[in-house]
């Protein structure tokens, strides 16, 4: 590509580029589902047509809404109790090495496998609902959690001691943001896996929520309303990560501040990567 | 007003080990500057870790006013070498120098006057508002300055402050550090490796060999204020200097390799 | 940029390794007490372990939980026993990772080559670029219905499912990877006289494959969730719908020491991956890096 045009001629081009094959994919899927008349594979038209009068906005509030409530719910438990044992854990080795065999068990367990358990325990509300999300999102955090708590700088901590600043406000002031960046990278890698978790708890025992809108049309054969509701899940899961993203910058601009990556206005790509410090697939690149 | 007795530090939970810091004795009286000369490696940060505080020593005693230090006092303060490491870039500079003063009970306007008044002694007036990233590393060793000044300190513990600037900058801070020490009264207790930084800043200095004690102690009699160029240039300056480097440069070689070295102090 | 196209986190390897404390000073006396260091954690380990373990027999025999629904530990790992000795167990575990393996190794033998193409390629990353970061974050199991109509209920539907969730993992370690590539390095070889195809298979190869490594390493652990959920939702063979047979056919104990089994086995699967990973890319920063998480 050529480098001697202006910049925002360049960034024109590479949206184009950058667009050229998303339309490029409908318009092929247009045509071809248009001709192919596969059952499996209705027309956009008719998807569209089913998603504006489904999603616009009559089943909002009986099946977007719980699925929302639900994932966000178990999403900031997930936080609360991963930031919180994670603190515990990193700053303290003989609870991190008691716990570790537990925590590898069931960081390796895939959390559907709970729902027959969770059932069980919480009956088929909600509450078993939050509970797998739960038990599947809080591993990232918490791992995350401990190994940024362990990689504080123990500089920044002798500081603090040396001007007697008490432990709670030491944790607070600057284990907590030290360990920022690694708990957003937990965090971000926990979101996915909460909408998975909704979907797939919603799927396996409700009669609300977007799992079961799902799967409830495919078994009635409503193949545009289950391809919307597919459509759907997949805008909320961009949309819900787009949302993360933005924050995460915005919290994290210290970050990237002091890592020399802030204000770097340039074109994306290999020069802005060659700025990068060259490391190892380490945690710190996540947030380029 | 800090006296340190048969100072030993052993690392790890041997206290028959091999020791970082033996027999380790000196006193600092109030007003005074001391700098402790050594080279790397010789036990200079885990002393001053000892004196600090920070941790405890395995034998001997370090007194402040007279009382034993378990832990950091009150009225200490301590500038670390890596300025980088121990400014937080999560605030800004202003709360960097804010940030203890909260915990020793002083709120609200005392805390703001004090934190400007003490960016401004170090220069720093009107910064406030960045982040430590974005200034150069010797505003940081500024800021770290400041945030010392800003807690109003009897004695000052610095390690290493100006060893990671370029020299420039670094006379700069040393002119800096004398007129504020002047100025709040501080007692400082300068750790360098640096022979000419400690004869210029100093009124005694203290020549530390590997496990930390002191093997000479030299006094400093060039006249105050000093001066980067006159001073240095003095006749006392060069014969301290080499008295100095004579002292240290025995102990480099012992450390490094059992070298014929000529018997000198030990 | 896409901040995400960054590579994963590597979601913590061992949470008790490396920085083990201070250096060691203390000469001879050095090598007995890291073993008797050693030999104190692991009896921390298994007291953590006990004493979970302890909690929820207790909870069971003091009724804190419905006995009926919440049997003690010691009978589910009785029913455990029973369950290994028998064949049944085994050919579950069997159609589980069948369907594991093969979705993953699909998907590496897709995900790699793209990933190198894109990665070598501006014009085609960035072509790619807005197809991807919509399909990336779009949650697999949604698909789940769909994969039923196309595929069934068989080894297929579930192979379909790994495929897809597993392959944006390695593809993006992959690119990113093949993107890393020391430029120094690659100029020198170019100096040399080396053909691209030497470039390739003695630089950019080696250099991406910790990033792919880890790729798979995540997407190992993706793959089986996906497993067991398409087993649990659609009903295909494997250890998933085993639990809800059970579950169905109140085996209540039965349940749980399949769920347990469900955990070794992604256990087993996550600790090899690390061990492999661990000893093929001993040279790598990273190795390093992670021997201090």
């Amino acid at each position: 590509m050529s480098t001697e045009r202006s910049p925002a001629l360049r960034r024109a081009g590479l949206v184009a580029l950058e667009l050229c094959v998303p339309v490029l994919l409908l318009v092929g899927y247009g045509l071809w589902s248009h001709r192919a008349l596969d059952f499996y594979f209705p027309p956009l038209g008719e998807i569209a047509e089913v998603f504006g009068r489904l999603w616009l906005f009559d089943r909002v509030p009986g099946d977007l809404l719980p699925s929302l409530v639900r994932m966000l719910a178990g999403y900031a438990l997930s936080v609360v109790l991963g930031v919180g044992a994670g603190l515990l854990l990193g700053l303290s080795r003989l609870l991190r090495t008691a716990a570790e065999p537990v925590v590898e068990f069931l960081r390796a367990l895939p959390a559907p496998a709970l729902i027959p358990f969770a059932l069980l325990l919480f009956g088929a509300g909600d509450g078993a609902k939050v509970f797998v999300i739960v038990l599947g999102a809080v591993w990232p955090i918490l791992l995350n959690t401990i190994d940024g708590v362990r990689g504080v700088d123990a500089q920044q901590l002798d500081m603090a001691r040396a001007y007697r600043v008490p432990f709670a406000a030491r944790v607070l002031h600057i284990v907590l943001p030290a360990a920022s960046p690694r708990i957003f990278a937990g965090m971000r890698t926990s979101l996915a896996i909460a909408i998975i978790l909704m979907v797939v708890s919603e799927m396996v025992a409700s009669s609300n929520g977007l799992g079961y809108f799902v799967l409830e049309s495919q078994r009635s054969f409503a193949i545009p309303e289950m391809w919307t509701g597919i459509i759907l899940l997949g805008v909320l899961g961009y949309a819900l990560n787009w949302v993360f993203l933005r924050v995460e910058r915005r919290a994290l601009f210290w970050h990237r501040g002091a890592r020399g990556r802030l204000g770097t206005a340039g074109p994306p790509g290999r020069r802005g990567r060659a700025a990068r410090p060259r490391s190892a697939p380490s945690p710190e690149v996540t947030d380029a | 007003m800090l006296d340190v007795l048969g100072l030993r530090k052993v690392h790890g939970p041997d206290p028959d080990g091999p020791p970082a810091v033996a027999d380790l004795d000196f006193s600092v009286a109030a007003g005074e500057f001391v700098a402790i000369l050594g080279s790397s490696g010789c036990g200079k940060t885990t002393m001053l870790r000892c004196l600090s505080g920070l941790v405890p020593p395995t034998a001997g005693e370090v007194l402040l006013h007279g009382a034993p230090v378990t832990g950091p006092p009150k009225d200490m303060a301590f500038v670390f070498q890596d300025y980088s490491r121990s400014l937080l870039p999560w605030m800004t500079v202003r709360r960097n120098v804010a940030f203890p003063l909260r915990y020793q009970g002083v709120t609200g306007p005392a805390a703001r006057t004090a934190t400007e008044e003490a960016l401004a002694a170090v220069g720093l007036a009107g910064r406030g508002d960045r982040f430590p990233w974005q200034l150069s590393g010797g505003m940081q060793q500024r800021v770290a300055i400041a945030r010392a000044l800003a807690y109003r300190p009897k004695l000052l513990l610095m390690d290493e402050p100006f060893a990671s600037v370029d020299a420039q900058t670094r006379a700069g801070l040393e002119d800096l550090l004398l007129e504020v020490r002047e100025r709040y009264d501080i007692t400082v207790v300068f750790v360098t490796h640096d022979i000419d930084e400690a004869v210029y800043l100093a009124d005694r200095v203290l020549v530390l060999r590997p496990p930390a004690h002191v093997s000479l102690a030299v006094d400093v009699d060039l006249p105050r204020p000093r001066h980067q160029v006159d001073t240095k240039r003095l006749p006392e300056f060069g014969r301290l200097r080499a008295e100095l480097f004579a002292a240290l440069d025995g102990g480099g070689r012992d450390a490094a390799a059992p070298a014929p070295s000529p018997a000198d102090a030990g | 940029m896409g901040a995400d196209t960054a590579p994963a986190v590597p979601a913590g390897a061992a949470l008790v390794s490396g920085r083990a404390g201070a250096p060691a000073r203390g000469g001879r006396a050095g090598p007995v007490r890291a073993r008797a260091r050693r030999w104190r954690e692991l009896g921390v380990r298994v007291g953590g372990v006990l004493a979970v373990l302890a909690a929820f027999e207790l909870c069971s025999r003091l009724g804190v939980l419905p006995r009926q629904w919440f049997p003690p530990v010691s009978e589910i790992y009785v029913e455990l026993f029973r369950l290994a000795f028998g064949r049944p167990l085994w050919v579950e575990i069997g159609r589980t990772l069948s369907g594991w393996a093969i979705g993953l190794g699909l998907a590496t033998l897709l995900a790699v080559p793209a990933g190198v193409l894109l990665g070598s390629s501006r014009i085609a990353y960035h072509l790619s670029r807005t197809v991807i970061e919509f399909f990336r974050p779009v949650p697999s199991v949604a698909l789940i219905p769909l994969a039923v109509l196309v595929y069934g209920t068989g080894l297929d539907m579930k192979v379909f499912l790994i495929v897809f969730v597993t392959f944006w993992p390695v593809l993006m370690q992959t690119i990113y990877g093949v993107q890393d590539v020391d430029p120094v390095a690659k100029d020198t070889a170019r100096c040399y006289g080396l053909p691209p195809t030497a470039v390739f298979r003695l630089i950019t190869l080696p250099s991406a494959a910790p990033y792919i490594a880890t790729g798979l390493r995540l997407s190992s652990s993706v793959a089986l969730v996906l497993a067991v959920t398409a087993e649990l939702v659609a009903g295909s063979p494997g250890l998933g719908q085993a639990i809800v047979v059970a579950q169905s056919n109140a085996l209540i104990t039965r349940m749980y020491a399949l769920i347990i089994v469900t955990g070794l086995v992604g256990w087993g699967l996550n600790s090899a991956f690390q061990a492999v990973e661990g000893r093929l890319l001993r040279w790598h920063p990273s190795q390093r890096q992670e021997v201090a998480r």
